[in-house]
């Protein structure tokens, strides 16, 4: 029987957040010179960074889309990223969530404009503390917008919990380890439109439609932080001598 | 003022305007690009990055990377590569190329100018030689984003004509982002250091002036020693 | 990617039909294909299961061996879940290694059955800290006419309820039985054109770009649910695919489980 630990202390999360806190964010825009777009990205204590190659050609041509670009996404933990040392390489928990974090940004990839091409997202883990998965695909919507991929929008994604009865937003590695249920969420804010939905443990259907709304509304706010870094890059810094060009 | 926009940016209703690097949806036009709102005309978001993908008309420098009978294949900075045909080479249209011999006339890495005749749906790309200049001897090549020319051209011309007279070289910029540049060693250096600033400040304002003082300080500094 | 072929026509068609209230084999939008069952039909395995839904043809075989726990779990049992797409059942698939879509599968199947907790793992415990049953469900696809999972899920769960511990092949005395603690049911569904429709034959699950499997138990908890496609959802579709899930659920667990 798993050790059972306590989540909750007088109505408060184990790191003081309140049930609908978000763990504090950086996101810092274009920081590999050589891949076309990055982003690092930090949720609490998750550190992951994600590039974008492409649109590049595509190899083997058989493979090739003769209309549209394809998607590849590869998630990937460092071998130092977890408490017991992972195995370096893919493995069947990556390879899940490598599709469906690529199936999260694949319907505001605006593909048909770089047909017979491939573009690959690569996010690594270097290090984690539960929702890595969701930290990934927020990195990986910035970098594709700072690869100049033409997008619809950018994608958001934020995962709630249950704890102790609670429903609970982002969760930590120990609640998601103790707690009762995991739902990773991703949305285009702009159209309240879903792209990622998993969940695991055992909720009831309002607990469920409860949650869908807190994730939601934290995808919004997550949002305003991807859209600043992005603005923030090019805005107007130390510039001696205005005037037009 | 530069106005910063990332994908799904409203930028307008003005459906019937909307232009390059813009989507509609719902009567409303969004961004679809990481970019600067450019609304003098069509409403159109300039890239702030991006790949370079060729449009009928475009000149380009472009490198060979495969001889395959009857045509070069032509890395030209892009996600798709170009083919210029034995045909356009100005030599063989007298003569008969035979097979095997096409390296006499282009060899594998060799830099052309060529115009792009023709983009078709398989995105097969075609080229044409341009031989305004001789791009083998005693210049250089340098690579910019191709989102970057514009600012190095500047508007009307006024940035790269400025940069020809201060650095004293001959500079070409091709639509690409591939610029050739030749003149002595010092002054390439110059020019090339030049550019590389352009395009790491393009999104800034004042830029000209601020890239005059630079070229005209460091020549100040020259003279000095 | 797997070789995803989308006919284009087909897809026109599944569309144009839908929009005017049809489905291509003339199903309501809530209708299941038929679905049938037979149990014990692998000698050799401990359980297994045939379950056919319309034309998908998905075989379940379980079996159990004495090994290792895991360090946090010293005295349950482990299950260990795996989907194999065979080339036979499909043009598009390739023999290799599993891809993604049958990873996904065996995960989502898996953590269907973990989370409902159905299997009562401490009852699989031989010695503590030492030695555990370890359950292996290998989901085997003989005939892909779309909604593989909801097919496997069954198939899995039904193997699961008649299981036998062999515990004769390796010396041990015990239970030969194991009750199941829940019945967790898979249910998936598709949205094309704005409509929900649930269980989609292979051509529906080619014209839809979104779907999303719902995995209940017996009280209408959910256990596990997993979206996948290249589409999006509105929170308004995924509540009536979250209902329909839980009332398909309890049917066909009434009707086979």
């Amino acid at each position: 029987m798993k050790e059972e630990i306590e989540l909750l202390k007088e109505g408060k999360r184990l790191d003081g957040r309140g049930f609908d806190e978000l763990r504090p964010i950086k996101i810092e825009v274009g920081v590999l010179k050589r891949a076309d777009g990055s982003c690092y990205f930090e949720l609490g204590d998750n550190k992951v960074i994600a590039a974008v190659y492409g649109p590049r050609e595509m190899h083997p041509r058989h493979a090739q889309d003769a209309k549209m670009a394809v998607v590849k996404f590869r998630y990937n933990m460092a071998p130092f990223s977890v408490d017991e040392r992972k195995r370096p390489g893919p493995d069947r928990r990556s390879m899940e969530i490598s599709k469906v974090s690529r199936e999260a940004l694949d319907p505001v990839i605006m593909r048909e404009y770089y047909p017979k091409t491939e573009i690959d997202v690569y996010v690594e883990i270097l290090q984690s503390d539960a929702g890595t998965r969701t930290a990934g695909i927020n990195a990986a919507s910035v970098a594709l917008a700072d690869a100049g991929i033409p997008m619809k929008d950018l994608v958001s994604s934020v995962a709630v919990g249950k704890i102790e009865g609670e429903v609970v937003l982002d969760l930590n590695a120990m609640e998601d380890n103790y707690g009762e249920a995991d739902m990773p969420v991703a949305m285009v804010t702009r159209t309240n439109t879903i792209t990622l939905l998993q969940m695991d443990g055992r909720l009831e259907k309002e607990e469920f439609k409860r949650g869908l709304q807190l994730a939601m509304s934290a995808c919004r706010q997550i949002y305003e932080l991807q859209r600043a870094a992005l603005i923030d890059r090019y805005s107007e810094s130390v510039v001696e001598g205005e005037g037009e060009e | 003022m530069y106005k910063v926009v990332i994908p799904g940016d409203f930028i307008s209703e003005a459906v019937s305007r909307a232009g390059e690097g813009t989507y509609v949806e719902d009567g409303k036009v969004y961004a679809m690009r990481y970019g600067i709102v450019d609304e003098r005309g069509s409403i159109k978001v300039v890239p702030l990055s991006g790949k370079y993908v060729p449009t009928e008309g475009d000149v380009v420098i472009g490198r060979v990377t495969e001889i395959s009978f009857p045509f070069w294949i032509v890395d030209i900075a892009s996600p798709y590569e170009a083919r210029l045909h034995m045909s356009e080479f100005a030599d063989t249209r007298d003569e008969k190329i035979e097979f095997g011999s096409l390296s006499r006339y282009l060899d594998l890495d060799d830099l052309i100018v060529a115009k792009v005749t023709n983009v078709d749906l398989m995105m097969r790309i075609d080229l044409a030689l341009k031989e305004d200049f001789n791009l083998r001897r005693g210049g250089r090549l340098i690579e910019i984003p191709h989102t970057k020319v514009p600012r190095v051209i500047g508007r009307g011309g006024s940035m790269i004509k400025m940069l020809k007279e201060k650095c004293n070289c001959f500079i070409f910029i091709a639509k690409n982002g591939r610029i050739w540049i030749r003149g002595r060693e010092d002054d390439m250096n110059l020019a090339t250091e030049a550019i590389l600033k352009i395009a790491s400040e393009s999104h800034t304002s004042g830029l000209t002036d601020r890239v005059a003082d630079f070229l005209d300080s460091f020549k100040r500094e020259k003279g000095r020693r | 990617m797997g070789l995803e072929i989308v006919d284009d026509i087909r897809k026109d068609y599944v569309h144009d039909l839908i929009g005017s209230g049809k489905r291509v084999d003339g199903r309501g939008f809530r209708e299941y294909r038929e679905i049938s069952m037979e149990h014990d039909v692998i000698k050799r395995a401990e359980g297994s299961a045939r379950v056919k839904i319309g034309n998908t043809d998905v075989l379940v075989g379980v079996k159990l061996e004495p090994g290792a726990p895991f360090p946090d779990a010293p005295d349950e049992g482990v299950i260990i879940t795996n989907a194999e797409f065979v080339p036979l059942a499909s043009p598009e698939f390739e023999s290799g290694p599993p891809d993604e879509n049958s990873v996904q599968l065996a995960r989502v199947v898996d953590r269907g059955i973990r989370s409902s907790r159905a299997i009562d793992l401490e009852k699989l415990c031989i010695e503590e800290g030492e030695k555990v049953w370890i359950v292996f469900i290998d989901i085997h696809i003989l005939d892909n006419d779309g909604n593989l999972v909801d097919a496997a899920a069954l198939g899995a769960i039904a193997s699961l309820l008649n299981i036998r511990i062999p515990n004769e092949r390796y010396g041990l005395t015990g239970e030969n039985t194991l009750p199941m603690l829940d019945t967790p049911v898979a249910v998936t569904t598709v949205e094309i054109e704005g409509n929900i429709l649930v269980d989609p034959n292979f051509n529906e699950e080619n014209a839809a770009t979104s779907r999303l499997t719902v995995i209940s138990n017996k009280d209408g908890t959910l256990s596990a649910m997993q979206k996948s496609g290249s589409g999006g959802l509105k929170e308004e579709e995924i509540a009536e695919m979250v209902e329909i899930g839980i009332e398909k659920a309890g049917e066909i667990r009434e009707k086979f489980l």
